[in-house]
């Protein structure tokens, strides 16, 4: 790399249009999955929830899923879904969005406390109604502190893709590793971590707008 | 009316909540179930909407096993408020209060119509329907909480120790509220409390509880004061039950003398509206900046009493309404008034067992523990009343009692 610049702005200049596919491109293959665990882990969380027995099961399986490299996963999966398709990347990374999402869905859930619980209960709520009209609403904060994790940790595992030939800008690290070139690499980092800014920032609006009543940051460990 | 007609709960581990309850609940009253933590009161009351179901025995809400009734449906029916109001934090207040109309099919118009003018009978700001829960205080969330299980009207009003999170000052008014609203509506109230002297305030009818849910003795306050039923219910009502039953009887009638004079050397003065400022002494140059008062007819023999006790010339202060003084009361003329209060004091008891009282040879008007004997032990009841207990469905309505008990 002797000579060579950090970032030749040129290039960036050049391949606009190429940059913005691939940002397009990693949107779709890293916030996808999260919107599908998202859609998984809700009805999980509420089985879970009215049935506490699934639970510990559910989460050990997802806490093993969770455990297993994003790469080795993609090798796996390339005989059945074939290289270079969305799917070999969105199914794993679907697998842990909902590894992170259905423990604080199932938290979210149980988090209303007990004399609001029983206060429904009393008023007349039968059980699934008082899911969806109580408990669900009361575990927003926490369903949104669970994707913004999960949708972090998505755009990051996302440019591995790249190595199976579905990346999105993961494939400006490939090349600039290759070329010896350190323009796309800079760009990639700085597109990834926009991405990841704007997606974080979407949520938190998100969250004011939807449970305007939690004023306390709702935190989630994982 | 609610009657439990041998109702008991046993958990599946085999210990026992409450065992055979016979009880009825009368109509359009307060009936207070009072007891030590873990008397199975909490259980009792929740026997009623199905939040717990008896394993053995029945509840009748008017006649009809509450088994047989569909348990939401029933539950909407009934207005029920816990300790911490139970609040929903995610709803602004005005569609907390308008839950039960909301879950009964009301449109979104007449179930907020409803909310704010419950907003207003619990004696909150109209403004306070756009708030949420956490932005309001204690006590404002607690009345929040009894304007919700009011809003559909219910005639059944269940309340499991709703004011016992909340500070003295704060509880007080609210209790004041309760009864004002009671006086009002006329709900059938089922109350829980573990302070006898909430129960005494609030309770037409008190149920005192002993361990799985065993009577100790159903009484109305004044009797209950008067009359324990045994040593157990003694010790539970405290040493100054005494004291506390007259806080049931009006202080009326106590002749007064003129303001103008000193009284034992003390002169009470009084500022530009007549309201009293303090009591001074005429020899040497020392005044009490502090005035206990009482209004006759309105306020109780135990605030009369408490005036006199605190003041220095030995005379309680009378007031009127706006606080203007109207004279004052010896502390003998006071105390004459406990003994005198017969008349009253019969007015506001049970008179079955007043009657009992007499004819096992008390002096009439005053009863043996009328003034609490320090040497006594509690509970020696020199055996005049028959144990009120005794029946098993005890009139919750004795003739005259119904006059308000000297609130």
């Amino acid at each position: 790399m002797d000579g060579e610049p950090l970032v030749r702005w040129r290039w960036i200049g050049d391949h606009l249009g190429y940059l913005w596919g691939l940002l397009r491109d990693h949107a779709v293959i890293s916030l996808v999955p999260v919107l599908i665990g998202l859609a998984l882990a809700l009805p999980l969380g509420l089985l879970c929830t009215r049935f506490p027995r699934l639970y510990q099961p559910l989460a050990a399986v997802f806490n093993v899923v969770y455990a297993l490299p994003s790469l080795a996963v993609f090798v796996v999966l390339i005989p059945y879904t074939g290289l270079a398709t969305q799917a070999t990347v969105m199914i794993p990374l679907a697998c842990y969005a909902l590894a992170v999402l259905l423990p604080t869905t199932v938290d979210g859930l149980r988090a209303v406390p007990e004399p609001v619980r029983q206060a429904a209960t009393a008023l007349g709520y039968g059980p699934w109604r008082r899911l969806a009209a109580v408990e669900l609403p009361s575990a927003v904060p926490y369903l949104v502190a669970g994707l913004r994790v999960a949708a972090v940790s998505s755009i990051s595992l996302a440019s591995v893709g790249a190595l199976v030939g579905r990346g999105g800008l993961g494939y400006l690290f490939i090349d600039g590793f290759q070329r010896t070139f350190p323009t796309p690499i800079v760009a990639g980092i700085v597109l990834v971590a926009l991405l990841a800014l704007v997606t974080d920032a979407v949520l938190l609006l998100a969250r004011r707008l939807l449970a305007p009543w939690a004023v306390r940051e709702t935190v989630v460990g994982r | 009316m609610i009657r439990f007609d041998g109702a008991g709960k046993r958990h599946p581990d085999g210990t026992i909540a409450v065992e055979g309850l016979d009880l009825t609940v009368p109509a359009g009253r307060t009936t207070v179930l009072v007891g030590p933590s873990g008397c199975g009161k909490t259980t009792i009351l929740r026997m009623v909407n199905r939040m717990v179901e008896p394993t053995s025995g029945r509840v009748l809400l008017d006649g009809t096993d509450v088994a047989q009734l569909e348990a939401a449906k029933l539950r909407r029916g009934i207005g029920y408020v816990i300790q911490q109001a139970g609040l929903f934090p995610h709803r602004k207040v005005l569609d907390n209060i308008a839950t039960v109309p909301y879950l009964l099919g009301w449109d979104r118009k007449r179930a907020r119509t409803r909310a704010m003018e419950m907003l207003e009978l619990v004696g909150l700001a109209p403004e306070t329907g756009k708030r949420y829960p956490y932005q309001l205080s204690g006590g404002q969330q607690q009345r929040v909480g009894v304007a919700r299980a009011l809003a559909a009207d219910p005639p059944l009003l269940l309340m499991d120790e709703p004011f016992s999170a909340v500070d003295p000052v704060v509880r007080a008014g609210l209790q004041e509220e309760l009864l004002r609203l009671q006086s009002e509506l006329n709900k059938t109230v089922l109350f829980v409390t573990h302070d006898i002297e909430e129960a005494v305030r609030l309770g037409d009818q008190i149920v005192v509880l002993r361990e799985h849910g065993r009577i100790g003795q159903v009484a109305d306050p004044a009797t209950l004061l008067n009359a324990p039923a045994d040593e157990q219910v003694s010790a539970f009502l405290g040493r100054d039950r005494g004291l506390r039953g007259l806080a049931l009887r009006p202080a009326a009638g106590i002749p007064l003398v003129p303001h103008a004079e000193p009284f034992e050397g003390w002169t009470l003065t009084v500022d530009e509206h007549g309201r009293p400022s303090g009591w001074q002494r005429a020899a040497a140059s020392e005044t009490v900046r502090q005035v206990a008062v009482f209004q006759p007819g309105v306020d109780t023999l135990r605030t009369a009493l408490d005036s006199a006790v605190l003041s220095p010339a030995r005379a309680a202060v009378a007031v009127d309404g706006d606080g203007r003084v109207l004279g004052l009361a010896p502390r003998a003329a006071v105390l004459d008034a406990l003994d005198a209060a017969g008349p009253q004091a019969a007015a506001l008891t049970d008179e079955a067992a007043w009657e009992a009282a007499e004819a096992a040879g008390e002096p009439a008007g005053i009863p043996a523990d009328r003034v609490p004997d320090p040497g006594q032990e509690p509970g020696q009841d020199p055996g005049s009343a028959p144990d009120p207990d005794s029946d098993p469905a005890p009139d919750p309505a004795p003739s005259g009692s119904g006059a308000g008990h000297g609130r």
